[in-house]
């Protein structure tokens, strides 16, 4: 049955960054969309609505002896139990606490059939807290990690910062992930069409965007969680390809955060994209080539301990 | 009397189709057989006479905020006459439906869902899931099992009545519900378990997992086996009415793992009848006999019988998922519902 798939954000960000504040803009605010709203805390959001679903963070180990693995089983009763439902929803969200790695969540997306076959995982939503950021980059990964997961990130309480650190917040945001959109706000404050359904997975914005810190030379340490991209204008076998990716997700899972490219395969009338969460990997086909448009391929990781050169090579043997 | 499934296969059998305008997410006849009721995603539940040549009444209002989730017959009759239901539902609330529609509140967990229900028609228990917790109503009180660690997601009790088996991450957990309270006993294995079938005779309790398979534990020996292969999540367990098939959902036609004697071990299961269109969805044996229906993600739905490896089809595809079945007690007519809100009744006996 052709069915309409309905779009998931995944909000992530520090405890007191803000989403909580934006989950109650989004909850009562007049946009005339119905969204369900799963949350790990009930008592935290003021307002009173059926639509608002508790979940446990439930996350299991998937049984294929992968350690990354890591899938939210509550997440996938929620969602078939929405589903059922008379009314239709215009969107999901999906608050992960401040502490919890967003991996397992946008891991459900692509794991389980029938989530898959009903909804599409949208974007990942990332609320940094300017004022304290620096700080609780030093108190572990999690504030560093939720930036690399980052589809789009909201730059928030900039009130309470001036101009000069705001700078230095949003540049260390770019050092680890660049290819997230930043919005400045304020109390969260920001029109809605800028974070949901916004088809952030359409990866348009890879390939026109390159950042320049990228270029040869730059160097970083391998610790810190850092981007890179590799693109071609040589066709891809497409083959080769799903092999060396598969390959490579499966020991270096951990590592990547994020993995996304648009290909252009050999013989293929459309773009090939893909992206990936971890180890979990989906793709399909894009918007097709138009007739003397340049057919180039990219690849963008976002991670740790990243080998620029061996992922160059192993690229580079998939294509013809 | 009992079906025949020749008559079957040159005819469609006489069906009456009623249309609610949310899915059906369960249904079920009531203990005495007279009485039919569908659970839908409005938080309504549909009663009907069982018999399909009856007109069914008009619909009632919800009876849930939500979704109403599950819903069993309920397994105490009605002195007065005239048996009901049980249901659950997002809203947190587990409702005794009397034959003339009236809802009491058994339950109410709010913030939880009570998305799966088990009933044991000797003692009356009944068993419901409510997050972390397993409920069990029984003579008046409500008693709650639990904190697992993590959510319950299906239930079902021993042969007895004497115990509930949950299903949750990383195996299943087996509780004495008398009032001698006894140590839960847990069964591991690793994975999300997403559905459980205690079986007819008790040895055995059936799993269907996260990961395409399905486990089944021997109780009284505490080993276990693991069966693969599987192209989809399998939701739906059925044990036929003697414990000697296990019957399965997630394949294209009827799949039986054989229990008689020494057990699947080292045996392929049975699999037979017409290739349905697409996967089962829901299947589900004939509490009397070796038949047993199958609800396709296609619309289809097909009798089966074991007994003869053939299969008649009892309802065209219509592109609608099947997601609930039900059979009456005498095993002559069984209930589909589907995603679209079709509800289905059918004779089986002509």
């Amino acid at each position: 049955m052709a069915q309409e798939q309905v779009p998931v954000t995944v909000l992530t960000g520090y405890l007191g960054a803000g989403k909580t504040t934006l989950l109650n803009r989004i909850l009562s605010e007049q946009h005339g969309k119905k969204y369900a709203v799963i949350v790990n805390e009930f008592g935290e959001l003021g307002v009173d609505n059926d639509l608002v679903i508790n979940a446990d963070e439930e996350v299991f180990e998937m049984n294929n002896g992968c350690i990354c693995c890591t899938v939210r089983g509550d997440l996938i009763r929620i969602i078939e139990g929405l589903m059922k439902r008379k009314d239709k929803f215009d969107g999901i969200l999906v608050e992960t606490t401040g502490l919890a790695d967003p991996g397992p969540v946008a891991q459900t997306f692509f794991t389980d059939d029938d989530v898959k076959a009903r909804t599409r995982l949208d974007a990942i939503v990332t609320v940094v807290d300017a004022k304290h950021f620096f700080s609780q980059l030093g108190q572990g990964e999690e504030a560093e990690e939720q930036v690399a997961f980052a589809d789009v990130i909201l730059l928030n309480k900039t009130d309470l910062v001036g101009e000069d650190d705001l700078g230095k917040v949003e540049a260390k945001i770019k050092a680890i992930n660049p290819y997230a959109r930043i919005h400045r706000t304020q109390k969260s404050k920001i029109e809605l069409d800028a974070i949901l359904d916004k088809g952030a997975f359409d990866l348009a914005r890879i390939l026109e965007f390159e950042p320049d810190f990228l270029k040869p030379g730059h160097e970083h340490n391998l610790d810190e969680v850092a981007s890179l991209s590799i693109s071609t204008d040589k066709p891809v076998d497409p083959d080769k390809f799903q092999k060396w990716m598969g390959a490579l997700l499966q020991i270096k899972g951990p590592d990547i955060f994020r993995s996304k490219g648009i290909l252009a395969i050999d013989g293929a009338p459309r773009r090939y994209v893909y992206q990936g969460v971890h180890m979990m990997m989906d793709s399909d086909w894009g918007t097709p080539w138009k007739d003397g448009e340049k057919r180039s391929s990219k690849l963008v990781f976002i991670g740790r301990n990243l080998d620029g050169e061996q992922l160059r090579r192993g690229f580079e043997a998939c294509l013809k | 009397m009992k079906p025949d499934l020749a008559n079957h296969r040159e005819a469609l059998p006489p069906q009456r189709k009623v249309t609610a305008d949310a899915p059906a997410t369960a249904c079920a006849f009531s203990r005495d057989g007279k009485l039919l009721a569908f659970a839908l995603g409005d938080g309504r539940v549909r009663l009907m006479p069982a018999d399909a040549k009856q007109e069914p009444p008009a619909a009632a209002e919800p009876l849930h905020k939500g979704v109403a989730l599950s819903l069993i017959a309920d397994p105490l009759p009605n002195p007065k006459g005239g048996d009901g239901f049980v249901t659950g539902g997002d809203d947190g609330r587990l409702l005794r439906i009397t034959s003339d529609g009236t809802a009491t509140e058994l339950a109410n967990q709010k913030g939880k869902w009570i998305d799966k229900l088990a009933a044991h028609k000797a003692t009356g228990a009944i068993a419901a899931s409510a997050g972390k917790m397993a409920l069990v109503v029984k003579d008046g009180e409500v008693r709650e099992f639990g904190p697992h660690s993590s959510t319950v997601a299906d239930l079902d009790f021993s042969k007895d009545g004497s115990r509930i088996a949950t299903a949750h991450y990383n195996g299943i957990t087996i509780w004495s519900i008398g009032q001698v309270t006894l140590p839960p006993r847990k069964f591991g294995w690793a994975g999300s378990h997403v559905a459980l079938r205690w079986s007819t005779d008790g040895k055995f309790v059936a799993t269907g997992t996260q990961e395409n398979d399905i486990h089944v534990w021997r109780i009284a020996q505490a080993s276990d086996m693991r069966m693969q292969g599987y192209p989809a999540k399998v939701k739906s367990l059925s044990w036929s009415a003697d414990a000697r098939w296990l019957f399965t959902s997630a394949q294209p036609v009827f799949t039986a793992w054989p229990f008689a004697g020494k057990g699947p071990e080292g045996k392929p299961p049975v699999q037979f009848g017409d290739e349905g269109a697409g996967l089962m969805t829901v299947v589900a044996a004939s509490p009397v006999s070796e038949f047993v229906l199958g609800g396709y993600d296609s619309g289809e739905l097909q009798l089966g019988e074991i007994k003869s490896r053939r299969s008649a089809v009892l309802k065209m595809s219509d592109s609608s998922p099947i997601t609930c079945l039900a059979w009456s007690p005498d095993g002559l007519r069984v209930a589909a519902g589907n995603e679209n809100g079709d509800l289905w009744t059918i004779d089986l006996a002509r």
